[in-house]
């Protein structure tokens, strides 16, 4: 075990997530292949894990993809409107998900911090991006990233 | 039967209450510990809490000692609902007193599981 998570970890635990929260089905989260369209209007939802290990697990995407994301975590019917606030709950959900299994990858114990979303992440002191996926649910990007501090990467082999 | 679905999250909550209705459950939701304690204190009866960890005001931890604490409550079959998943983690919750621990993400099968080895799955889904 590194005191990094590795991408096939990273990509493992958001594919059960989505399995098992969103999808029910395996095969609805892959890699992303091919060019990277900008992504519009994006929403950002984050936790942090503190810790000797700490970091920011970070969910990406756009709008219309969030909302697809919203209703189908909800159960909703597509004709039917996601509040605001349930939009920003489903998504901050997924986050906190995918850093509670993250954390559960980690060395030495740690805390999870509340999720947040909003349009634009804001920083981290010092941290870096370790790790970078863009995926593909339903054919809609969405990327995960993985932040680290420096004293994470200070103690990586 | 009855049970109290605790999370911060309206999101989770719906998605544990679905998957308990479709066992037969009842359900009632609380956003975190110190709702779901008013809510038991104004004379709410559950069977089952279905308890996260990390919550405002009240954590999950805090709910399932204070529950512990109480007599008149100790026929509430307590199952942690979380994304902690250090042992650790599950060792104190145990210790306080939660009688399961179930890990997110979950799948509807998952909470069967569980709810079947604490006796608590409803007989005509059972059949």
């Amino acid at each position: 075990m590194t005191a990094t998570v590795e991408h096939d970890q990273v990509l493992s635990i958001a594919q059960e997530v989505f399995s098992a929260m969103v999808d029910g089905d395996l095969g609805l989260l892959l890699p992303w292949e091919g060019d990277l369209p900008e992504i519009d209007d994006a929403l950002v939802a984050w936790v942090d894990l503190h810790g000797e290990w700490s970091g920011r697990a970070v969910l990406v995407t756009a709008g219309p993809t969030a909302l697809e994301l919203a209703r189908v975590l909800l159960d909703l019917d597509p004709r039917d409107e996601v509040s605001p606030d349930d939009l920003v709950d489903a998504l901050g959900e997924i986050a906190n998900v995918v850093g509670g299994n993250l954390k559960s990858l980690l060395p030495t114990p740690g805390t999870l911090g509340l999720p947040h979303v909003g349009d634009a992440l804001p920083p981290l002191d010092g941290a870096v991006r370790s790790q970078h996926l863009p995926l593909s649910w339903r054919g809609r990007l969405l990327v995960i990233d993985v932040w680290v501090t420096p004293l994470v990467l200070k103690e990586k082999p | 039967m009855k049970a109290l679905v605790i999370d911060d999250s309206r999101t989770m909550r719906r998605i544990v209450a679905r998957a308990l209705e479709g066992l037969g459950f009842e359900t009632l939701q609380a956003e975190h510990g110190r709702d779901a304690l008013d809510q038991l204190e104004g004379g709410a009866e559950i069977d089952l809490a279905c308890v996260d960890w990390n919550m405002p005001v009240m954590d999950g931890l805090t709910f399932v000692t204070e529950v512990r604490a109480n007599p008149a409550w100790r026929g509430i079959t307590l199952m942690m609902v979380t994304t902690e998943a250090e042992h650790s983690q599950i060792v104190r919750a145990l210790a306080a007193g939660a009688h399961e621990y179930l890990i997110k993400p979950f799948t509807t099968d998952a909470i069967r599981d569980k709810l079947d080895l604490l006796g608590l799955v409803p007989v005509e889904e059972m059949a």
